[in-house]
């Protein structure tokens, strides 16, 4: 699903945001991304979603080569992935429903496929019945399900979350990862990027571990050994 | 692809009603420069109709010796008919004048009566040229130069006329200077306004915009709005115009008609002219305002 081949990332002054990374993540995988901060998680994301263009190597996605992808291609590759952050990023002014449906109307969907889509998204995130409540109404972890929600609008094949249980309390933060593990068993490909140590030894999948932009460390049934 | 045109439309509104008060104000400001446009548009006409109404009155008099015979002088006539400058010349022969003359000072009893005491008519006869443009006249008195002209004829002179239309011509150039240094001023201020409307704009859905392109919008969807508000304000900033231009001239009509001393319909003109007048505008404001949206797009819209 996904091919890092040779990857670095170097910024101005030569800064390191990744050195030299050899992945592969095949599809269903659940990987978690672990690392102390600057470590090159959120730079390894940026990459993956083309908010950003390697120095070298190569990346592919789902067989697409998107190293060099073309500006007018981006919005193809995001629809194929679903992106989930620490920052809920949802629209105050639209209930749960709209904030959903938006992300479907911004790429031209028709009225009538979403109001088909969304209500199966929100079923998926346990939120049908709060469709028309306002994000102010909604605890974090209810927000945080909101943005999942949306983010499996186009039904991705790779959903990146880059710390989603971040802002959240325990309770909160175990029901997002087992939501996410529910849509990794029907057939999406996860990677999380995290700093909770707990949730990474609880998952009992693949650890990859970052350190100064270099794996140092990658298991197929990690813990967090940081 | 009719949902998202109409999206786009929903959301170009949006950003028209979020952002009111600067709405205004981009609007007051291309309202301001298509009147300035607007403005020189109707100086340079009102210059060339001056011009041209002074042009209408000029002639030259060519003044005959008495000895001049009239075959001389019918003979001067046809040359100078022959030239292709010159649009009419009109004989007023000696008995012609003296009654031209009688008639001018008929309420003036001294002057006829000093006519009557002369035993001979003092009235010498002579031609009355109009060139097809005042621009001619030089090369018109320069064909009467020759030497068996100036044997019969007593005066020739453009002189005065000639320093009137110059007078008139750099009047006119230099309204079109400073209307054209107008126009380029607000033209300027309006790329501003809109640059930073469009700047504001972006600013203020930057949320949604995020969103839009982490869920994968295309670039023409997340632009489209932006063109969209801008040509709203186009068209609004166009409409005042008109509702307001054409009373604006209707007051002006009657000081035209003054200054000029003769008719000349501006409203008219502006009726038959609508659709190449107000069509340039209406694609003057719109090339700013695109080309300013673009501008600021590229510059805060990066992906």
């Amino acid at each position: 699903m996904v091919k890092l081949e040779n990857l670095s990332k170097i910024y101005q002054q030569d800064i390191v945001g990744l050195r030299n990374i050899n992945l592969h993540i095949k599809p269903r995988e659940f990987v978690s991304i672990v690392g102390q901060s600057g470590t090159g998680k959120s730079t390894l994301i940026k990459l993956l979603i083309a908010e950003e263009r390697p120095t070298e190597g190569r990346i592919t996605i789902g067989g697409w080569d998107i190293t060099n992808i073309k500006r007018s291609q981006i919005p193809a590759l995001r629809r194929q992935i679903g992106v989930v952050f620490q920052d809920f990023k949802l629209l105050p002014q639209k209930t749960v429903f709209e904030n959903v449906a938006f992300a479907a109307q911004v790429c031209g969907e028709s009225n009538r496929k979403i109001k088909r889509i969304v209500p199966s998204a929100l079923r998926i995130v346990d939120l049908e019945d709060k469709a028309d409540r306002y994000p102010r109404h909604l605890s974090g972890g209810e927000q945080q399900r909101v943005v999942i929600a949306r983010s499996l609008i186009h039904r991705p094949k790779l959903l990146l979350a880059d710390e989603p249980t971040g802002n959240l309390d325990s309770f909160n933060a175990q029901e997002i990862v087992d939501m996410l593990l529910r849509i990794n068993d029907f057939g999406t490909t996860i990677i999380l990027v995290t700093h909770n140590s707990e949730i990474v030894n609880s998952l009992k999948k693949r650890v990859i571990t970052l350190d100064n932009g270099e794996i140092i460390s990658d298991k197929k049934c990690g813990k967090y050994t940081l | 692809m009719f949902s998202s045109f109409f999206r786009i439309i929903k959301f170009a509104f949006q950003n028209f009603y979020r952002n009111f008060w600067l709405a205004i104000v981009t609007i007051t400001i291309l309202v301001v420069t298509l009147f300035s446009i607007t403005a020189l548009i109707i100086l340079n006409v009102i210059s060339t109709q001056a011009v041209k109404s002074i042009e209408d009155k000029i002639d030259i008099s060519i003044y005959f010796k008495t000895e001049a015979e009239d075959i001389q002088i019918i003979k001067t006539r046809s040359e100078l008919l022959s030239l292709k400058e010159v649009k009419e010349v009109n004989l007023i022969d000696r008995e012609q004048a003296m009654v031209f003359f009688k008639e001018r000072h008929k309420d003036d009893p001294t002057i006829l009566e000093s006519v009557e005491i002369l035993k001979e008519n003092p009235f010498n006869s002579v031609l009355v040229v109009k060139a097809k443009n005042s621009e001619y006249y030089p090369e018109i008195l320069k064909v009467l130069d020759k030497e068996e002209y100036n044997q019969i004829i007593e005066k020739k002179d453009f002189s005065d006329h000639k320093i009137i239309i110059n007078k008139i011509s750099i009047i006119k150039t230099k309204i079109e200077k400073i209307g054209l240094f107008v126009i380029a001023f607000f033209a300027l201020i309006a790329a501003l306004i809109v640059f930073n409307t469009v700047r504001i704009a972006i600013y203020t859905h930057r949320s949604e915009i995020k969103i839009m392109k982490l869920v994968g919008a295309s670039n023409w969807f997340i632009r489209a709005p932006f063109l969209v508000e801008e040509f709203f304000y186009a068209i609004i900033s166009f409409l005042i115009l008109i509702a307001v231009f054409y009373p604006a001239i209707d007051f002006l009509q009657p000081h035209l008609n003054y200054f000029l001393e003769y008719d000349f319909d501006l409203i008219s003109y502006f009726k038959a002219n609508f659709a190449l007048i107000f069509g340039l505008e209406f694609l003057t404001i719109i090339i700013i305002n695109a080309l300013s949206s673009f501008v600021a797009m590229k510059k805060y819209l990066k992906a």
